[in-house]
This record gives structure tokens, sequence and C-alpha cells, in this order.
């Protein structure tokens, strides 16, 4: 007889955004005003919010638990996503033709494939979680087709990036079972641990973390991002640069630290090269980009090459700076893409660097914002961003890849140039035509003032965060070795 | 007088006037320059009270504060002034007060945002000087990278952005071999605790690594001889405000780094590296003191005189003996003096005719006599006549060097000569010859340019015939740092 015990408590989260989701699709050809869409959507994160901290921790089936980490990781994308729920109402308020609920429906479908990733407990459930995140992505990259042709191609290309991303995760799942014979992390672990035959295992590995480099944009599989980007509406723009990355790094760090933990070390060397050339390469090509987004795109590369380091360190410390520096890096993200739909808002021509210049004039407080988020970004104290860089060059001290770290570095300085570029352009270049006048908006000031609060408060005193974070993975490995 | 955390309040007062200023109105100039000014002149009157309470005798930290910041780093808000840091707090505040001063009428636009700028440099340099947490000191030597380059960038002269970007890029390359071997050290030892640190001793390969790693950083600020480009960029584009700090705290932030953590912290490097200092010293010295000579740019003269007589600051401080690291540190004050006060001397005339080439001006000397008289003195100063304060440092410095070295000394002489030259070339070419007939009509010097070269002329001729009282502050600490090091 067959005794399943489903505990749906586990699941609640997902429930509501499940159900969230699936009313926007069912109610939206129905309702004239499209904004109810957003009211759903916060009533949504907020019953999450409250399910996920008060619900206990439980399992449903062996492919689905609830612990401590992933209740970390969902409970910090739950706060971005709400910031970014703010933004994508004030970008749609002046896109008015992408106001649609299912904008809204996908997004919060993709964050159900991000938690069901993170809460995983097998490596077929991780991609189903995965392929359920970058899904929804596909359409909402298409959607700016009414404002920007271009945007089916950059779908078009994230389609085909993602499609074989799942091609070669499967392959390295496939060939994982056929080795160990077990699909289950923690199976995986035991297997792996009785007897490594590193040289069958490698190729299997490579797969996965080609899988994963090319969602995560690393080099040599960057070629996707600055389209998808540049064509995607700013508020995707913004969430799948910091959000769908952040969940991506969730899971490659949990089935680092515990289906192949064993290996890390050698993971992380192989991991090496490909950081310090996503760090080289997004820095370099960010230089010449006019495109203020496109610069962004270019600059994220980068930023997920620094935020792999913390893998390469090949050690749990490292693998917590890495949740930190994407934690930083989401809030940066947001902020900076909330100040470039307000500019758009102003002035469509905002997007192009050139034309910001002598926005200090006009926008000054707008300007100092740009200053303050592009700084974090460029790893200057006393900000996140330097924080967050800090602690993974600690991490790779401590694991004594000394000129990785050296590299690292070096690479930084090139990485800062095209933020001052635009620094400078804003601040230090006369004005060109006329500076647009000033609007306000709350739904943006709110999540830019949240944002750069974050930002220096985490750059002078980062230490609640990072604590909670190490904490978490301190909490989660000695429960997961050591179950009471 | 006893004020508790008297370290923090001189750190953190100007954030205060930040503060304030952010909520004026920016139409209210008036307001801002002297909310600004008040600021200032409060957190330098509460620098002179910690002067007057430092205790000479004690070789230690004083005024320390500590407290957990980072417990994870082990890291401390950890504050403490000696007799190497004490004199170069009143400075930087000195420094702010007079930039505010001498930009009173110079910048017309973003007011705002200067003087905020100009504020947050304060902090950021008091910092610097204060901290003693390594992890700490970078992040405010770091810091002051902001403002610094968009005081350049944003008030500068027609070539700013370049100099910018390239101050800021130069700078911040060589802050990362810095920040490197303070991680380095970290790993090793667990703390960024500089008393900590000075206690314990490095493998000697390491040792030379961790010192070059700090050296590139303090020698990119300096600057030294092979990296001291940007500086006659940066020091000729910025506004005079900004050349006025870089002149005054910015550069001396190397040298101080050099002393503070160098010595201390890896002595047997420190010895074995001399003389590769000491022959940087020395061709920054004479190469610099040359390429003033075909100078035709007022403020590009000045700047490169700066690093010739950086160079002497490098020599004094590797000549690893007190009386040449006293001479040093008294060095890099006068420096700050004289030639913040030059650079102020320079935006002076520069706000009357927006010329900065020497063959422009002539004969001023008749239009302009009290001006004339400020810059007399000064040159004087800056060649080292007795007298003046640069003699003292001068003298201090060669007089350390000959104990160590002699060549080295008869080479760096030549620079005294050469220095000699090139100011009073240029003196005799701005001030004497035959009135250029459009430099007649020049209004004459504002109240605020007086208040602000005034203070600088009573400490140019102050230390220059009593240097006692300056050089007992730094006796003990300088004492106790030629302990360590032997």
């Amino acid at each position: 007889m067959l005794a399943l015990n489903l505990n749906f408590s586990a699941l609640a989260v997902e429930v509501i955004f499940l159900l969230a989701g699936l009313t926007v699709f069912l109610v939206d050809r129905f309702i004239k005003n499209k904004n109810y869409a957003y009211y759903i959507m916060l009533i949504a994160l907020s019953f999450g919010l409250f399910f996920l901290l008060f619900t206990p921790f439980g399992e449903f089936t062996s492919a689905f638990k609830t612990d401590f980490y992933s209740t970390t990781l969902k409970f910090l994308i739950l706060i971005a996503l709400v910031l970014l729920v703010f933004i994508s109402y004030a970008y749609l308020q002046v896109f008015k033709a992408l106001n649609f609920g299912e904008y809204y429906g996908l997004i919060l479908f993709s964050m159900l494939g991000a938690f069901v990733m993170l809460s995983s407990q097998d490596l077929l459930t991780l991609f189903l979680g995965m392929e359920l995140l970058s899904i929804p992505v596909y359409f909402l990259i298409a959607t700016a087709y009414v404002y920007n042709r271009a945007s089916l191609e950059g779908a078009l290309k994230y389609f085909v990036a993602g499609s074989i991303a799942s091609l070669f995760f499967l392959l390295g799942v496939g060939i994982i079972y056929y080795l160990v014979g077990a699909l289950s992390f923690k199976e995986i672990f035991v297997k792996l641990a009785q007897n490594i035959s590193k040289k069958e295992l490698i190729i299997a590995l490579l797969l996965i973390l080609g899988a994963f480099s090319i969602k995560l944009s690393l080099v040599p599989f960057h070629m996707w991002a600055p389209d998808a980007y540049e064509a995607s509406p700013l508020p995707i723009t913004s969430f799948l640069a910091s959000l769908v990355k952040f969940a991506l790094f969730g899971a490659l760090i949990k089935i680092m630290m515990i289906s192949f933990s064993p290996l890390r070390i050698d993971l992380g060397n192989l991991l090496i090269p490909i950081s310090l050339l996503t760090i080289l390469i997004g820095s370099l090509l960010a230089i010449k980009q006019d495109n203020l987004v496109r610069m962004l795109a270019y600059s994220s590369i980068a930023h997920a090459g620094y935020a792999s380091l913390g893998i390469v360190s090949g050690d749990f410390i490292g693998y917590g700076f890495t949740l930190f520096y994407m934690f930083v890096y989401v809030f940066m993200t947001i902020g900076s893409f909330a100040l470039l739909i307000y500019l758009t808002s102003l002035k469509r021509e905002y997007l192009h660097i050139p034309s910001l210049s002598g926005l200090s004039k006009g926008l000054p407080l707008v300007s100092f914002m740009v200053l303050l988020f592009f700084f974090s970004l460029a790893g200057i104290p006393p900000t996140a961003g330097f924080m967050a860089k800090f602690y993974l060059f600690i991490a790779l001290l401590k694991s004594n890849k000394l000129w990785v770290a050296l590299l690292a570095m070096l690479f930084s300085v090139i990485g800062a140039y095209p933020y001052l570029r635009v620094i400078k352009v804003i601040y230090m270049d006369r004005p060109m035509g006329e500076v647009a006048k000033r609007a306000y908006s709350v739904t943006l000031a709110v999540p830019i003032l949240i944002c750069a609060f974050v930002v220096i408060l985490l750059g002078i005193y980062p230490k609640p965060v990072v604590d909670f974070i190490q904490r978490t993975l301190y909490l989660y490995l000695s429960f997961l070795y050591f179950p009471f | 007088m006893e004020i508790p955390k008297l370290l923090s309040l001189i750190l953190w007062f100007p954030l205060l006037g930040i503060l304030l200023i952010f909520f004026i109105p920016r139409e209210r100039e008036n307001a801002i320059k002297r909310v600004a000014l008040l600021t200032a002149l409060i957190d330098f009157v509460l620098s002179l009270v910690l002067l007057f309470n430092f205790d000479y005798g004690n070789p230690s930290f004083q005024f320390v504060e500590k407290k957990l910041w980072l417990d994870f780093l082990g890291s401390y808000y950890f504050l403490g002034v000696d007799g190497i840091s004490i004199l170069f707090v009143p400075l930087s505040t000195l420094v702010t007060l007079l930039c505010i001063l001498i930009s009173w009428d110079a910048i017309k636009e973003k007011v705002k945002e200067f003087y905020l700028a100009l504020l947050f440099t304060n902090i950021a340099m008091v910092g610097v000087f204060l901290s003693l947490d390594l992890l700490l000191f970078y992040i405010f030597w770091e810091a002051l990278l902001i403002p610094m380059y968009l005081i350049i960038g944003i008030w500068g002269g027609p070539r700013r952005i370049y100099s910018t970007i390239k101050f800021f890029l130069y700078t911040f390359f060589g802050s990362i071999f810095m920040l490197l071997a303070i991680i380095y050290i970290f790993w090793q030892f667990g703390t960024f605790d500089y008393t900590v640190l000075l206690g314990k001793g490095f493998p000697p390969y390491v040792e030379k690594l961790l010192f070059l790693g700090f050296l590139i950083a303090f020698a990119v600020k300096v600057p030294m001889w092979p990296v001291h480009t940007w500086l006659p960029d940066a020091h000729t584009e910025a506004p005079t405000a900004g050349s006025v700090i870089l002149a005054g705290i910015l550069i001396k932030l190397g040298g101080y780094g050099m002393v503070r953590f160098l010595l201390p912290l890896f002595p047997q490097a420190s010895i074995y590296f001399s003389k590769l200092i000491l022959v940087l010293s020395v061709i920054a010295i004479i190469y610099a003191g040359l390429a003033c000579l075909w100078q035709s740019d007022l403020k590009r003269l000045i700047a490169y005189s700066s690093v010739s007589h950086m160079g002497f600051v490098t020599l004094g401080i590797f000549s690893l003996n007190p009386i040449g690291i006293k001479g040093a540190i008294l060095q890099m004050i006068n420096h700050g003096i004289v030639t913040g006060a030059l650079f102020m001397c320079v935006g002076v005339i520069y706000e009357r005719t927006h010329s900065r080439e020497i063959s422009y001006y002539g004969g001023l000397a008749t239009s302009f006599p009290i001006y004339a008289v400020f810059f007399m003195i000064l040159t004087l100063a800056s060649i080292g006549l007795p007298g003046t304060n640069g003699f003292i440092g001068e003298f201090l410095i060669l007089l350390g060097t000959f104990l160590k070295d002699k060549f080295m000394v008869v080479l760096a002489s030549t620079g005294v000569i050469i220095g000699a030259a090139y100011m009073l070339w240029l003196y005799q070419r701005v001030f004497f010859q035959k009135p250029k007939p459009y430099l007649m009509e020049l209004p004459s010097l504002s109240w605020n340019e007086h208040l602000a070269l005034i203070p600088m002329i009573i400490l140019v001729f102050l230390i220059g015939i009593y240097p006692n009282p300056f050089l007992d502050f730094m006796r003990a600490s300088v004492a106790q740092l030629m302990v360590n090091l032997h």
C-alpha cells in the first residue's frame, strides 16, 4: 500500500504563488483596469512572506523540502521582489501597452520556479524549477515587442541559449545517474563519498556547470546576455540580471554544498578561468557601450564573474560570500534600474549615455543616486559594493588563491571605468539640449531610497546580513550532516 | 578641557554640516557657504583642542576609541592619535577651512555639491589619519577618491575629465595592491588591528611582498618618481580648492602611510628596500626639479615642485633615523602649508585673469604689492630659506640622510639649488619685469583671500623660527618607532 503523507504546509508559498498567477491569467480578459494585477501581486507577496516565515520546515515528498537554506533565500528574494513589483508598476504606467495582468503573472511563475529550485532535493526537481524559472522570462522579454522590434531577437537568443543549457543539464544529470545510480542530492553525496572516480564524473560536472554558466551568462556563454537585456522591458532586465541570477547561484551553491561537496575544490579550480575571463571580458566590453542598458548588461556579466569567485574558493564561507555579493548586487541593480525607468519616463533618449550630459543640473538628487549606485557597482568604499567584493577576496585568500584575488582586483580597476564614465557625463559634461523637467513618482522613489539605504548601510555595517547568511549556511549544513 | 570621544567628534562633526547643507535649498548659496564655513571652523577648533590636550611624553596612542565593528572579520572601529598623526589632524581641518574661504567667490556653479564634497573630503582625510584598523584605514583611504574625483572633474579646468579619470584610475590601481596586502595580513593573523600587528613578525619573503603591496599604494599617492605622472595633470586641472587639498593633504597620505605602516610593520623589508627608495627619491628630486625649469604653466610648475619636495620627504623617511623621520614629518606639514598656500596664490590670480601661462604675467609686484609679498614669503619658504619652515624640514632631512648615505645627500642638495633656481626665476618672470598693461586694473585681494593666506604665512614663520613645539609632538613616538625598527 502506498501511504503518501502530503504535507502541503511545506508548499504554502508556492501554492499561493501558483494560485495568484493562475487567477491573473484567468481573469485578465474580463477586467479593463489592468492595475488590479499589481494589487493581486502585492497581496500574494505579503501572504507569501507571512507563510514563509510562519510555516514549520517540512518535506513535501522526498523531492521538495523547506529548510534553513531555502527559506532564507526565499525570504531575501521576496523582499527584493516587492521592490521589483514597485518599479514594474511605475514602468507599466508609462509603457501602457505592456500593462497586462500576465506581466505580473509571469513574474510570479518565474519566481515559483526559483522557489521550487531552491527547495528541491534532487536533480530532476531542480531541473524543473530551473525551466519554470526561465520559460516565463522568455515571454517577458518578448513582451517588449510593441516598443522594440529587437526584443523578439533577444527573447529568441535567450530561448536558444536556455534550451542548450537545459540540454547540458539533462545530459549531465543523465551521466551522473549512470555513474552513481541516484538523483537525490544526499544519495549522490553518499555515493561520491564512498568511491570518488573523478574522471568520469568530470564530464557530467562540466556539463552541469556549463548549464549554470549559460544561465548566469558567464564567459564563454555570455553572448545572449547583452541582446536579451537590451531588448527586454527595463524591470525585466533588472529581474533577469539580479533575482534570476541570485536564485541560480542559490541552487548552484546548494548542489555544490550537498551533492558535490567532495569535489568542490576541483570544481572551484575549474571555475577559475571562467570567473576571471568573465570579469575581464564583461568589464572590457562595458567600456565602449553607449547604451546605458547595454553597459549595465556587460557589467552584469562582470558581476556574475565576481560572485562566482566565492564558488572558486571552494569553501563554505566563500559560498556565503557569493550569496552576500548577489544580495548586494540585487539591490544595486534594482536601484539603478529604478533610476533608469525614471529617466526613460522623462525622456526616452536618456538611455543613451552621451545624452545624459549635464543631468546633475536639472536633476541633482537623481544624479546623486546614480553616483551612489554606480560607485557601489564599481566597488568603491564606503558603499556595499566594496564590502561585498572585499569579503569575496578574503574567501579567496583563505583558500590560498592569492593570484586569483590579485587578478580579480586588477580587473576591478578596469571595471570601474564604465561607471566613472557615466558619472563623468552626468556631472562634468556641459548639458546638451534641455534637461527634462522633474516629475514625482512614489512607486519609484520608495524602491530607490530603500536600495540606496541598503547600499550605504551595508557599506558601513555589513555585519547583520553577512552573519545572517553565514549562520544560515552553518545551521543548514549542521542539520544536514548531523540531524537531530 | 576634556571632551569625551573627541576623535569621533572631530571625525564625524562635518557630517552634521553635510546633513544641514543637504536640506538647504540650492538657491540659498550664502547660507550653504556659511554653514560649511562654520562647520569647518568648529571642526578646526575641536582639532586644536585635541592638539592642546595631547600628551607629548607619551609615545603610545592617545584618545583611543575601540569598538567591535565587523566581528566576523575581527575588525574594529579603532581610532587613536600618536605623535606621528597628531599634527596632520589640525592640518587637515585647517586646509578644509581655508579651502572653503578661498572658494567663497571662485565656485559659481553647483555650489551645494561643492561644499558637500569638501566636507566629505574632510571626513575621509581625518579618518585616514585617525584610524588604527587596517580595514577602516583602507575604507577612508578609498572613500577620499570619490569627492576628489568630483572636485577635479566638475569644477576643474579645460582638461579636467582626462585628469580626473587618470587620477582616479592611478590611485585606485595603486590601492588594490594595498588591499591585497591587507587581506593577506588578515588571513595570516586574523586581525586588522594595527597595535596587535606591531608585535608580530612576518617571514622575510612575505614581509617583502607585503611591503611592496603597501609601497605601491603609497608611492602612487606620494607620488614617487615613476608613478608621479597623474599629479601634474590633476593639480593643473583641479580648481584652487582641489589643488590645495591635493597638495596639502592628499599626497601627504602616502608619506604618512609610509611612516605609520611601512616602517613599523615591515622593519626588515624597510631596511632592505631603503636604498632603492632613496635612489627613487633622489631621482624625483632632481628630475622633477629640472622639469619645473621648463614649465610654462604656473600650476604645473608648482605641481612638479611638489613631486620634488615629496622626494625629500621619502628621502627623510627612508633615511631610517629619528632626525630624518622627524624632518620628513615636519616637511610634510611644511609642504602642506607652503604649497597649499602657493596654489591659493595661483588661484587668486587665476580668478582675476583666467590664465595660468607664466608668459602672460609680468610686473605684478607694482599692481599687486601685498600679494607679491605673500608670494615672496612662500617662494622663499619653498626654497627653504633659513627662518622659514622649509629650511627646518629640509635641513633635518638632509642631516638625517647624511648619517645614512652621504652620496645621496650630495645629489639631493643639488635639488635644493635647482629649487631655488626655478622658484626665483618664476618669481622674477611673474612679479618683476615690465608691467603688462592689462594687469594693472585688477581688483585687489578680497577679505576671504586675506583670511585664507594669512594663517599660512603665520605658520611659515612660526615653524621656521621656533620649530621646537612641533618637533616635541613627534619626539616620543618617533623614538618608539626607532625601537621597533632596530
